[in-house]
């Protein structure tokens, strides 16, 4: 078996043809009795391709593997289990998805993004990592997701990420093209723009809650947990550039815990779901960035588990969400709370406990993630580390909230009979539940997976006993 | 028979029959009423036999204590999280207590929730909330008290929502929700402060450096703010000072959920805390007055509203709330071996109450009979004493419930509006075109695929 992982074949290339075949096949011009059927193989079929890739790493004990026919893609310790973890929540989005959010082109809109995002995980060259983030603006700018006016914002934003990018890739390779260490002010002020506007920091939150407003949510799920500018920061820090050399990294760690309490805050007053849902997960995802810029291995580590979880945790919820709208007309703009717990309670317990892993219920994978996170913030910094814990107080109320709204109270009359899960439905989500909770029981699992990524990043030296930074 | 293994069947056997009738639940299964109500009672049993035999090791051990270090859940660097658990004359009351009260409570429950559609989940919610308190009483580390400490948590706002159909329920579990979450940021704080301190949050650790043993100089201030974050955590858990306010409404839930939670074992995990946490609080004169303060200032005010209430329920929930004042109060004062005995009979009698209140009126008709006839009040109160004026004014303070709530909505909740107001202005998204909705779905049912 082992020496079958050693084999050199081109898993990534294999993984990346599947996904560009899925695109094209899942359009309307190729009439098919079931696209989801299809998109599901080609799906499995690339994570299997993906799987092999970061088990060979694994098993030969390498930090990198490049790509026997695309020596552009690799597999490394930062990039292998997200990517991993991408393609199996792009698998859940596609199985949860309603029938009309995958009607026309919204299939191949997604197999746009997933190729895209994928481009970027894997690649290991600056030009081809462009290419892959303009990939990803397509399906928003051509209206894959319908109509242009819902996706103005969005479809403005990424774009502008995009040329911000490739300003700094310009800024790169004019300057130290081999040192990123050495990178000059102008490339290293555009790529902190790219991260802050692609990741949602404030002041630049909005464009992410006005995508989550209005049409499919599922592709708006897959486009926020493709979490680039979390990559682009571990990806930077790996290549040499430390938050204690460039102060403009610190910035961007108080920006993004700034965005945690704003948007939590925010959501306090917020009675729409989708909004609501959007500012949860907008502060959760901010904390990934303060844990990868905390400068000691407990940050660093929390904000990779943080990274897995709240990709896991927030495409269950913003899938629930999705199926209670296609059910019941009023989840849209709820004025009193439905009480669809009556009706779906499998859906309830679906959402509560991928609702609580995210904000850290003990016992599922967010609990070992954000300890480990705070511990690190909180020893880079005392206030910082507050902060968060206070953030991720209001988002467990903000989230509870949205609980109450959507499955508890008075079940509206005009509400008879409503679907439970679905087989297709219940089966991927008790899979995803079962990750959060068997890694939450045994997080020495995710933390040993995540081992070798942490070791790539630079730490800060302590000489205090008990805080002596760096992995034994 | 060795102590850890019977430590790990106490905790594992509400886990595991949490654990596996969720999941069955979640793929389809279902169970009828009379298959869970005899489970249950057969874990509980079980845990009981358990305990039994986990007591007498305790005892026939030299230090009447023993300790379980099972290795670290998690390491990371000089990171540890210890999975380590003691065994003394603090746990076994706590912990006989959860297990004794939570199983005649489960075996009340299988007569009183009969075919209610909320019957498994009451049972699952209660074997969770078993396994919590038990971990938050056995840990040896505030790390793993507050895992417990959460899922104790969490579990008694879901049981307050038991009965969703109703809206008071659902708004009351929301508040209680926020308190909770409220109080136990002072708890976190605490522990990542006790690791960046100190290196540890173990309760050896503490008791080391409240005796000076490991030869470091601790500032006093570290030792007062560690303090105090804990007697704000503890006041919350048990609805004490400013977090007083949550008791009466978490009665919204069915009353056996109310007996072992708020009349039993989750409220007196505050207790609990500042038990362990005594030899840290008595360093500090700070975290000892306020303590003492808020303990007294809650039984006073909780005492004279719990005279102004029209409701069984809502009664004993002031009165209990009284009576953990007297027990922090006595905490306060070094007398712990009294607050234990006290927690035990306050958990007893209170529990008992609670599962009787249903039947209140049934209990007063007969002793009434019983007596011959029908019962003269005495009309002998304290409250007597005061001058008539007074006791108007008194009256109305506990009728509005000492403005507790009032004072809340002005120091806290108006600012924090205000602020989120300015953060709307500055963000310019308030939905300038509203969200539309789909457009397919008929009116009314949807049943979609």
């Amino acid at each position: 078996m082992t020496t079958f992982f050693l084999l050199p074949l081109p898993y990534l290339s294999l993984g990346l043809l599947a996904l560009l075949f899925g695109a094209v096949f899942c359009s309307p011009r190729f009439p098919s009795f079931n696209r989801r059927r299809i998109a599901l193989v080609v799906l499995g079929f690339s994570l299997v391709m993906f799987v092999l890739a970061l088990l060979k790493i694994q098993v030969r004990s390498v930090t990198a593997e490049s790509d026997p026919w695309l020596p552009c893609f690799s597999t490394d310790a930062i990039d292998g289990l997200p990517l991993v973890v991408f393609l199996f929540v792009a698998i859940l989005a596609v199985c949860l998805a309603p029938r009309r959010d995958i009607r026309d082109r919204c299939l191949s809109g997604i197999f746009l993004l997933v190729t895209g995002t994928t481009c970027i995980y894997a690649s290991n060259h600056l030009w081809v990592v462009n290419l892959g983030w303009w990939l990803t603006c397509v399906p928003f700018v051509g209206a894959f997701f319908g109509r242009t006016e819902d996706h103005k914002q969005t479809s403005i934003a990424l774009i502008v990420s995009a040329i911000l990018l490739t300003l700094s890739t310009i800024f790169l390779h004019a300057s130290h093209w081999s040192n990123v260490a050495n990178i000059s002010q102008w490339s290293l002020f555009f790529l902190v723009m790219t991260v802050i506007l692609r990741k949602g920091i404030f002041p630049f939150h909005s464009w992410t809650l006005r995508s989550f407003e209005s049409g499919p949510l599922l592709p708006k799920a897959l486009l926020f947990n493709s979490h680039l500018g979390a990559l682009l920061v571990a990806r930077a820090q790996s290549s040499g550039m430390s938050v204690l050399d460039h102060p403009s990294l610190e910035w961007l760690s108080i920006l993004a815990l700034v965005t945690a309490l704003v948007t939590s805050l925010r959501g306090l007053i917020e009675k729409k779901p989708r909004r609501l849902m959007a500012f949860v997960c907008i502060s959760q995802a901010s904390f990934i960035l303060s844990g990868l810029l905390a400068t000691n291995a407990e940050g660093v580590m929390g904000g990779m588990l943080h990274w897995m979880v709240v990709t896991l945790a927030s495409t269950a919820l913003i899938g629930i969400v999705r199926i209670l709208e296609v059910r019941v007309i009023d989840v849209a703009d709820p004025t009193v709370p439905l009480g669809l717990a009556v009706r779906a309670p499998r859906l309830a317990v679906f959402f509560l406990i991928s609702g609580l892993a995210l904000v850290g219920l003990p016992g599922t994978m967010g609990y070992c993630a954000e300890d480990l996170l705070f511990h690190g913030v909180q020893d880079h910094h005392s206030v910082m580390g507050v902060a968060l814990l206070l953030a991720t107080a209001i988002n467990a109320i903000n989230l509870m909230r949205l609980y109450s709204v959507l499955f508890l109270g008075v079940l509206p009359k005009n509400v008879i009979e409503v679907p439970d899960a679905l087989p297709r439905e219940r089966w991927p989500l008790t899979a995803l539940m079962m990750i959060l909770i068997v890694g939450g029981l045994y997080p020495r699992w995710p933390i040993a997976l995540r081992h070798d990524a942490v070791k790539s990043i630079p730490l800060r030296v302590n000489d205090l006993p008990h805080h002596e930074d760096g992995l034994h | 028979m060795n102590p850890s293994l019977l430590l790990f069947g106490l905790l594992g056997l509400p886990l595991a029959s949490f654990l596996l009738w969720s999941c069955f639940w979640l793929l389809g299964f279902t169970w009828p009423e009379k298959i869970i109500g005899r489970t249950v009672k057969v874990v509980y049993g079980l845990m009981f036999l358990l305990f039994l035999t986990l007591c007498l090791q305790v005892y026939q051990n030299p230090q009447h204590a023993i300790e379980i270090r099972v290795g670290d859940w998690f390491q990371l660097n000089h990171y540890e999280y210890p999975l380590a658990f003691q065994l003394d004359y603090i746990t076994m009351p706590f912990a006989g207590l959860t297990i004794l009260l939570s199983g005649i409570v489960a075996s009340f429950s299988v007569t009183y929730l009969h075919r209610d559609p909320g019957f498994l989940r009451f049972f699952l919610l209660l074997l969770l909330f078993s396994f919590g308190a038990l971990l938050v009483f056995t840990a040896s580390s505030l790390d793993l008290l507050i895992g417990g400490w959460e899922l104790v948590g969490i579990t008694s706002v879901l049981l307050i929502a038991f009965f969703q159909y109703r809206p008071e329920p659902v708004k009351n579990a929301l508040k209680v929700f926020a308190t909770y979450r409220l109080a136990d940021l002072c708890i976190l704080v605490a522990v990542f402060l006790a690791h960046q301190w100190y290196g540890s949050a173990e309760w050896s650790r503490f008791r080391e450096i409240a005796s000076h043993q490991d030869g470091h100089e601790i500032p006093a201030t570290m030792f007062s703010l560690i303090a105090v974050l804990l007697v704000l955590a503890a006041s919350g858990k048990s609805s004490q000072g400013p977090f007083c306010g949550w008791l009466a409404r978490a009665m919204e839930g069915p009353t056996p959920s109310s007996a072992i939670f708020y009349g039993a074992i989750s409220v007196h995990a505050g207790p609990y805390l500042l038990l362990r946490a005594a030899p840290v609080i008595h360093q500090s004169l700070t975290a000892t007055i306020l303590l003492f303060f808020i303990g007294s200032t809650t039984a006073v005010l909780a005492t004279m509203i719990q005279r102004s209430c029209s409701d069984a329920k809502t009664s004993l929930a002031y009165a209990s709330q009284t009576q953990l004042g007297i027990i922090f109060c006595e905490i306060a004062l070094g007398w712990h071996t009294l607050a234990l005995i006290h927690v035990v009979g306050h958990a007893t009698v209170r529990a008992m109450q609670f599962l009787r209140s249903p039947s209140m009126l049934s209990d007063y008709h007969r002793q009434h009979s019983g007596a011959g006839g029908v019962l003269q009040a005495t009309g002998k109160h304290y409250d007597a004493l005061l001058p008539v004026k007074w006791q108007r004014k008194l009256y109305c303070f506990a009728m509005f419930r000492g403005f507790h709530e009032a004072l809340w909505e002005r120091i806290l909740w108006r600012p924090l509006y205000a602020l989120i107001r300015l953060l709307v202005k500055i963000e310019r998204a308030p939905s300038r075109h509203p969200m539309k909705p789909n457009p397919s779905p008929p009116p009314s049912i949807v049943v979609a695929e």
